[in-house]
């Protein structure tokens, strides 16, 4: 929902810049009618198991651990960045945790989150101060991370059944509401706000949408570029609990291509690959499209190659139906 | 990671044995040559009592089956003690897998042991091998061509599918509705798996037995979560899930445990992980899992030598190591898990 056209950096958004937050605010709507339109189209093909209380819940359960980072990497995206460690990164996230599993719940959550930072900041450090292109640098986490994960577990799943407290966050329920949905939702509401209401939001998009003129206008770019890329180290953290906590055990195999997962949902969102332009509430309804689909695709029993090309195909669908919107 | 430690005396070894064996080169080129693969080496350098020279290679242990595999050539060298080991692992491209394999075939080695990424792609390297006098031992996936190896041994994925649909129509009488969590669809771990299970439950039970659900989930284990909690909510009635390798079933576990229905149904798994054995042990929902037995890297080592050796299998007439190899796929249920236990990885 914040555009920031380059010339414009850390100012507000006003008249000229208006139209474009307008243009985002379309996509969201298209979005939001490509997954009514999926809702109705399961409720037709599944009317039994599809649109019931109980598969909506376990959609949103599902969406929310690639949900959590795709919020992360809409920040990442926002400066004109990427990140494709986050996969590995879950799983050597959550295998720091269950190297420390033993000693209880809170010692998992730590590591988890040490991990998570760690090599968020490790990417961060790289891409801001070391000039280290994003791809390239997250291209390099993507396999050290994998590797750092199968080293640390000795290629073996950590059981954490023991730990309530973890396992709360993949299983445990708020009222009937799965406490992974409730993470989820909070993590959005916060990136919302930070994005769209806050001067730091503002200089993330700025520093996408024209480096320079954010540097001139009195941007910390470097500052600013580095946090994005510990954000999704943090995101990571939280996807590496809620997974982990759901399977009930710690695996260095775990987040294979949820960067690619990740990155479709932001795009379908409607944030700009080249940075400058950015939306949570795109993100989330992006999010939202793939879980349907998958979900749906399932229940069908559809053979899997049948499920590849389905899923392609909307993807092509909704970045169509946005651009004719234009 | 245990590379490094290795990297010295693999050096040391290997100047000492070009200086020691200066003079034999030709012969281990020459002598134990080419196509037919029957290295007839009786005369070779390594039965004067030296130890024989083994190289090898596997790709990355990104699984614990993988892991298993190299760990257990590692120790059959150990323990067999006049073996010369080296490993090479860790690439997960079949390109880098060759390089690593020429690499291996410049040291000149008395015998090859490869566990190929892929049959199809190492063939020419493992050709190339045969052809400069090295005997290659094939485990578990097959090169492409006969001649691109001494001795196969390989473990029997039909034979799992198979155990598993007889051990399905026993458990369930012959009714019953049943889920399959395939591996990565489109290899022929996966279609051997499945074809092997659908064959004989048709066999046995005709249409007794119904799949309701049939969907792959790449053999990990968060992928089956999310792939059975689907199913879960598409299906109501569920007899038993029959899941493709015992990590991945982790998964699966947790999903249906998730959903507080693991009385409804059982599980079994494939592939003999110790965690899945530790199930099984304890009972409830995994009742089952069907060995691919990782010791198969342990046999190729034995093998390796006895070729090197010109020596035989002493239970078999033939003075040879035979050619192919298939280690038998175990069922493994709460009666025999204590005796295979050890045998998990």
């Amino acid at each position: 929902m914040t555009t920031v056209p380059p010339e414009a950096a850390p100012s507000r958004r006003s008249l000229p810049f208006g139209l474009s937050a307008s243009r985002i605010e379309l996509q969201e709507y298209t979005l939001a009618l490509v997954v009514v339109l999926l809702v109705i189209v399961g409720a037709v093909l599944e009317p039994d198991d599809f649109l019931n209380s109980d598969n909506m819940l376990n959609v949103l359960r599902q969406a929310s651990v690639v949900g959590v980072l795709a919020i992360g990497m809409t920040f990442v995206i926002a400066t004109g960045g990427i990140d494709l460690s986050v996969g590995s990164m879950v799983a050597a996230a959550a295998v720091a945790g269950g190297q420390v599993a033993d000693s209880g719940s809170l010692a998992f959550l730590l590591g988890a989150i040490g991990m998570g930072v760690l090599l968020g900041g490790v990417n961060a450090g790289m891409i801001a101060y070391g000039r280290v292109v994003p791809f390239i640098a997250t291209l390099a986490m993507f396999t050290m991370a994998r590797g750092i994960a199968l080293w640390l577990s000795d290629k073996t799943p950590v059981s954490i059944f023991q730990l309530e407290a973890v396992r709360w966050f993949g299983n445990g329920e708020v009222i009937g509401v799965p406490s992974a949905i409730i993470v989820f939702v909070a993590v959005t509401i916060v990136a919302w706000v930070l994005l769209n209401r806050t001067r730091y939001g503002r200089h993330v998009v700025a520093v996408g949408g024209n480096r320079e003129a954010a540097r001139i206008a009195g941007v910390k770019v470097q500052r600013i570029v580095f946090s994005v890329y510990v954000l999704s180290g943090i995101c990571v953290a939280i996807a590496a609990i809620l997974v982990s906590g759901r399977l009930a055990s710690a695996s260095p195999v775990i987040g294979n291509l949820y960067e690619l997962d990740a990155i479709a949902a932001v795009v379908i969102g409607g944030t700009a690959l080249s940075g400058g332009r950015a939306t949570i509430v795109g993100t989330f309804l992006g999010v939202l499209t793939f879980a349907l689909i998958f979900n749906l695709l399932t229940l069908m029993d559809l053979p899997t190659e049948i499920q590849q090309i389905t899923k392609g195909v909307i993807i092509l669908a909704a970045v169509l139906i946005q651009r004719r919107e234009r | 990671m245990n590379f490094k430690r290795y990297v010295v005396p693999i050096c040391a070894a290997f100047a000492l044995g070009v200086a020691a064996c200066g003079g034999d080169d030709d012969d281990g080129g020459g002598g134990a040559t080419s196509g037919d693969g029957n290295g007839q080496s009786g005369t070779s350098a390594q039965s004067d009592g030296g130890p024989v020279k083994i190289a090898f290679s596997a790709p990355g242990a990104d699984h614990g089956w993988m892991a298993a595999i190299t760990e257990n050539a590692r120790n059959e060298a150990e323990e067999l003690g006049d073996v010369d080991l080296e490993i090479t692992e860790g690439v997960t491209d079949s390109a880098a897998q060759a390089d690593q394999i020429e690499t291996l075939i410049a040291g000149k080695p008395d015998a090859l042991v490869v566990l190929p990424n892929e049959g199809d792609a190492l063939t020419p390297v493992a050709l190339k091998a045969m052809e400069a006098g090295i005997p290659v031992v094939n485990v578990d996936r097959e090169f492409a061509e006969e001649g691109a190896y001494r001795t196969l041994i390989t473990g029997d994925n039909y034979g799992i599918g198979w155990q598993a649909g007889n051990y399905f129509a026993d458990q369930l009488k012959c009714q019953g509705n049943v889920v399959e969590i395939q591996g990565i669809a489109g290899i022929s771990v996966t279609e051997q798996r499945s074809q092997g299970f659908r064959d004989a439950i048709q066999q046995r039970c005709q249409s007794g037995i119904k799949i309701i659900a049939s969907q792959p989930a790449d053999f990990l284990p968060d992928k089956g979560l999310s792939v059975m909690e689907n199913i879960l909510q598409a299906h109501d009635d569920i007899d038993a899930v029959y899941t493709h390798d015992d990590d991945m079933a982790e998964g699966v576990v947790s999903a249906i445990e998730n959903a507080n229905r693991q009385d409804e149904m059982f599980l079994t798994g494939a592939g003999g992980s110790k965690a899945a054995m530790d199930r099984i042990e304890q009972g409830g929902l995994y009742r089952a899992t069907f060995l691919y037995n990782p010791s198969m890297s342990a046999s190729a080592i034995r093998l390796a030598r006895l070729i090197a050796r010109g020596e035989g299998l002493q239970e078999l007439a033939e003075p040879e190591v035979p050619s192919k190899i298939q280690v038998p796929a175990t069922t493994v249920t709460e009666e025999n898990v204590a005796d295979v236990k050890e045998l998990g990885f």
